[in-house]
C-alpha cells in the first residue's frame, strides 16, 4: 500500500515535465490579451493625412507635435512623443479622415518599450519618414496646380474682357495663350 | 424641502430656488449672516456639509464661495452661495468647522488653494500643496504657474528644510525622559501608500494621528480648466485608476446638464455596466488590500487574478485596462460589439467560481474577526457629524447611496437594494466590500440582460447609439452631479463661462479626504498594531485624497 501511495506521488511531482504550465508564455511578446481596440504605438499615414492640426490641438498631454513639410497645402504632419503620450486615443477620434485614420492607435504595437535598453529620450519618438521623392511628387502636384490655376485665371480674365468689348462669350479671340481648356474646366 | 425653504427666507437672501428633485439653490447677500444659517440649518437637521467650493471671478473682484449642505437620512440637501471680496487681506469668512466637523478640512483646502481665511477655524494649516505654495494662492485665475515653476531647484529646498524643521521641532517639544515620540507612518511603509501619518505615541499608545497628505497632489482642479470638456476626461478619470469609469460618468452628467443634452438609453445602461465592473475592480482590491495590511498577500493575489478578468473586458471595450478614457460628455465613447459580453460572461463565471472559497476562507476568519471587530468603531452620529459616505457609512448603517438617492445613468430601472451592516466596526467595513461586491455583479448581470435583450428587439442599435453630440463651446452656466463612487459619495461643481471651450472651474469633492480625517479620531488610545487595520479598513486611495 505504502509503495502504491509513494509511487502516486513520484508520478504526480514527475507530471509537471511533460505538462505545460499556463506561465511559459512570454507576456513580452506574446500579449496574453490583445484586443482589436488596443491602444499601443501610433501609426501616423503621411499621404491620407490633411494637415488639419486638430490631433495636436485636442492632445491633452501635448505629446504631439506637427512636423512641417516644405509645401503649400497639407504641410503639417503629425509626430508623438511617447515617453509623454497617455494612450487616451482621443487624436484618433478627431482626425476626419476618411475611410482609414491618418493617425492610429487602435491595434497597436503593445511592445514597444521592450527590445533592450534605451538610452536617449528620442528613442521614444514616433518620427514620419516621409522619402524625398514623395515631397519632390507633391511639389511637382503643386507646382502643376499652380499652373493650371494661373492659367484659368488668365482665361477668365480674357472672357470678361471680350465679354465687356462685346465680342461672342463663347469663342474667346486668341490671346497668346495656348488653349488648355480641355484639361482646365 | 419647505421647512429650509422656510429658515432661508428668514434671512436676506437673492434667490431661492428648486434645483434637480431634491436639492435647493439659494445665494445670501451677505456673507455675515452664514453662521447663523449655517446655525438653523444644522437644528434642521442637514448635519453633514459635503464641501467648500470657491470660485474664483477676477472680473467682478469676488471668490464665490459654494457650500454643498446634505441630510443623509431624509435626503433633502442644500446648495448655498455667498460672495465675499477677492483682495487677499480681506478675503475672509466664518469658519463653519466649529458646527460642521466635516468642513474641517475643506476649508483647509480652500484656504491653502484661494487663500480664503476662515475666521475661528481651530486648525488652519495648509494642505495637500506643498511648502514651496504656502502663502500663494495656486488655484486662483491669475496664479502664474509658469514663473512658479522656473524655481524648482529652491522649492525642493525649502520642503526639505521644512521636514527637517519639523523633525527637529520634534525633539525640542517631546520631554526627553518621557516614552513618547512622533513616528513617521508612511509615505513609504508597504501598507501607507503615498501619504504620511504623524503618530504622536507614548510608547505603544497613539495619542494623537496628524495625516501629511499631498504626495501625489496633481492639482487636476486646474489641469482641468486648461484642456476642453472632452480632453477633460483624462484629468478626471486619474482621480483614482482604481475606479475611473464613475469620476467621468460624474464630469460627463455635469456637462450635459449645461449643455441640456439628453443621452440614449442605450449609453445609459452602458454607463451602468462600465460603472459597475469599474466598482468590481476596484472592490476586490479593496478586499485585498485590508488583508494586505494585516501581513497575508494570499488575498490580494486571489483577487487580482479575478480583477484581470474584468479588465480583460475594459480592455476589449475601450482599449486600455486601467486609464480607459471610456465615457465622454454625450454618451460612451464606443460601440459595442456584442461578442465583448463573451468576455464579461467570462468573468461572471470567475467571480462565481471564487467568491465563495473567499467568503469561508477570508470573510469568516476568525483571527481577522477578533482583531477587526474591536477597532476602528464608528456610530452613526459619526457619519453624519463627518460627512462620510460609500461602504465607510454603510457599515454604520446610515442608509446613503447616491445609487438610490438620486439615480443618475439607469439606476432608476435597475432593481437593488441598501446593504448595510449595524455595528460600524473595521470588520464591517470589510463585510460591506463583500457584500457590494455580489450586488455589483448583480447588477452587471441586470445590465447585461438588458442590452442583450435591447439588441435583440432592435430597441438599441450598439454600434450608433453610444453619442449624442455635445457642443464644443457651451454657454454660461454651473451644475452639480453627485455619483456613487467605489469609495463614495463625489461631487462635482462646474462652472463654466459664455461660449467658453473649456471648464471654468470643476470642484471634485472625493471621499477620502473625509474618510482620512477621521483616523485621529478613530486611532486615539489606540496602538501602534491598530494603524495599519483600520487605516486599511477606511478603504482609502490616495489618488482622491490629494487630487
Amino acid at each position: 500500500m505504502m509503495i502504491i501511495d509513494m509511487i502516486k506521488k513520484v508520478i504526480r511531482v514527475f507530471r509537471v515535465v511533460w505538462i505545460k504550465s499556463p506561465a511559459q508564455v512570454d507576456v513580452r511578446y506574446t500579449p496574453m490579451h490583445h484586443p482589436a481596440r488596443y491602444r499601443g504605438q501610433h501609426t501616423i499615414d503621411y499621404e491620407s493625412c490633411i494637415g488639419c492640426d486638430a490631433c495636436n490641438k485636442i492632445c491633452p498631454v501635448h505629446a504631439i507635435t506637427m512636423k512641417e513639410l516644405p509645401l503649400k497645402k497639407q504641410n503639417i504632419v503629425p509626430e508623438v512623443n511617447l515617453s509623454v503620450c497617455i494612450f487616451c486615443g482621443l487624436c484618433e477620434d478627431v482626425c476626419p479622415t476618411k475611410p482609414s485614420k491618418s493617425i492610429l492607435l487602435s491595434g497597436g504595437r503593445y511592445d514597444m518599450l521592450s527590445g533592450g535598453w534605451h538610452e536617449d529620450q528620442e528613442d521614444f519618438w514616433v518620427n514620419v519618414d516621409i522619402p524625398q521623392s514623395y515631397i519632390e511628387s507633391r511639389l511637382e502636384e503643386e507646382e502643376a496646380t499652380r499652373v493650371k490655376k494661373e492659367l484659368a485665371a488668365k482665361k477668365r480674365k480674357a472672357i470678361a474682357k471680350a465679354k465687356a468689348m462685346g465680342t461672342d462669350v463663347s469663342k474667346p479671340t486668341f490671346d497668346g495663350t495656348p488653349d488648355f481648356s480641355g484639361g482646365a474646366k | 424641502m419647505q421647512k429650509i425653504k422656510d429658515i432661508l427666507k428668514e434671512f436676506s437672501t437673492e434667490y431661492i430656488e428648486d434645483y434637480k428633485k431634491i436639492w435647493i439653490k439659494s445665494k445670501l447677500t451677505t456673507s455675515d449672516s452664514l453662521l447663523s444659517v449655517a446655525k438653523a440649518l444644522k437644528e434642521e437637521g442637514l448635519r453633514s456639509l459635503s464641501t467648500v467650493s470657491p470660485t474664483d471671478f477676477p472680473d467682478t473682484d469676488t471668490i464665490e464661495m459654494n457650500y454643498f449642505f446634505e441630510d443623509l437620512q431624509t435626503k433633502r440637501n442644500l446648495w448655498l452661495k455667498c460672495d465675499i471680496p477677492r483682495e487677499i487681506e480681506k478675503c475672509e469668512i466664518a469658519s463653519l468647522t466649529p458646527l460642521f466637523a466635516s468642513a474641517n478640512w475643506h476649508e483647509r483646502e480652500a484656504f491653502s488653494m484661494f487663500g480664503v481665511r476662515f475666521l475661528n477655524h481651530p486648525d488652519l494649516r495648509p494642505i495637500i500643496a506643498s511648502e514651496d505654495f504656502k502663502g500663494k494662492a495656486p488655484f486662483r485665475r491669475d496664479f502664474d504657474w509658469d514663473a512658479h515653476e522656473k524655481d524648482t531647484m529652491i522649492h525642493m529646498k525649502m520642503i526639505v528644510d521644512a521636514f527637517k524643521e519639523e523633525q527637529e521641532n520634534n525633539e525640542i517639544n517631546l520631554d526627553a525622559d518621557s516614552s513618547e515620540m512622533v513616528l513617521n507612518w508612511g509615505p513609504t511603509h508597504p501598507a501607507s501608500g503615498p501619504i504620511r501619518l504623524r503618530i504622536h505615541t507614548d510608547g505603544e499608545e497613539i495619542i494623537s494621528v496628524d495625516p501629511d497628505i499631498g504626495y501625489v497632489w496633481r492639482a487636476l482642479e486646474h489641469l482641468v480648466t486648461k484642456k476642453d470638456f472632452i480632453g477633460a476626461i483624462v484629468a478626471v478619470e486619474r482621480l483614482c485608476f482604481m475606479d475611473n469609469i464613475n469620476s467621468m460618468v460624474g464630469y460627463s452628467m455635469a456637462v450635459e446638464e449645461i449643455a441640456g443634452t439628453e443621452i440614449t438609453p442605450f449609453a445609459k445602461w452602458m454607463r451602468v455596466l462600465l460603472g459597475e465592473v469599474a466598482r468590481v475592480s476596484s472592490h476586490v482590491m479593496g478586499l485585498g488590500g485590508f488583508f494586505n495590511n494585516l501581513g497575508l498577500h494570499t488575498l490580494f493575489m486571489w483577487n487580482m487574478d479575478m480583477r484581470e478578468f474584468f479588465l480583460d473586458f475594459l480592455e476589449s471595450y475601450s482599449g486600455a485596462r486601467i486609464a480607459t478614457a471610456a465615457i465622454e460628455p454625450g454618451g460612451v465613447r464606443y460601440g459595442l460589439d456584442m461578442t465583448m459580453f463573451d468576455e464579461l460572461q467570462k468573468a461572471i463565471e470567475k467571480f462565481d467560481e471564487g467568491i465563495d472559497e473567499v467568503y469561508t476562507i477570508f470573510v469568516q476568519n476568525p483571527t481577522m474577526k477578533m482583531r477587526a471587530k474591536q477597532v476602528g468603531q464608528l456610530s452613526a452620529d459619526d457619519i453624519e457629524d463627518f460627512g462620510l459616505s460609500g461602504i465607510v457609512a454603510r457599515g454604520s448603517g446610515v442608509k446613503t447611496d447616491i445609487r438610490m438617492d438620486e439615480p443618475y445613468a439607469a439606476y432608476d430601472e435597475v432593481d437593488m437594494e441598501y446593504i448595510t451592516q449595524k455595528d460600524g466596526t473595521s470588520y464591517d467595513r470589510f463585510v460591506m466590500l463583500f457584500e457590494e461586491l455580489k450586488q455589483s455583479v448583480n447588477i452587471i448581470r441586470q445590465a447585461k440582460k438588458h442590452i442583450e435583450d435591447g439588441v435583440a428587439s432592435g430597441a438599441f442599435n450598439p454600434t450608433k447609439d453610444h453619442m449624442v453630440k455635445v457642443p464644443k463651446k457651451l454657454p454660461k452656466g454651473e451644475a452639480i452631479s453627485r455619483v456613487e463612487w467605489a469609495r463614495g459619495e463625489v461631487l462635482m461643481h462646474l462652472v463654466t463661462q459664455e461660449k467658453s471651450s473649456k471648464p471654468y472651474r470643476l470642484k471634485l469633492r472625493a471621499p477620502s479626504f473625509n474618510h482620512t480625517m477621521m483616523l485621529d479620531h478613530l486611532l486615539k488610545d489606540k496602538t501602534l498594531s491598530d494603524v495599519p487595520l483600520v487605516f486599511g479598513s477606511l478603504y482609502i486611495c490616495q489618488g482622491d485624497l490629494d487630487r
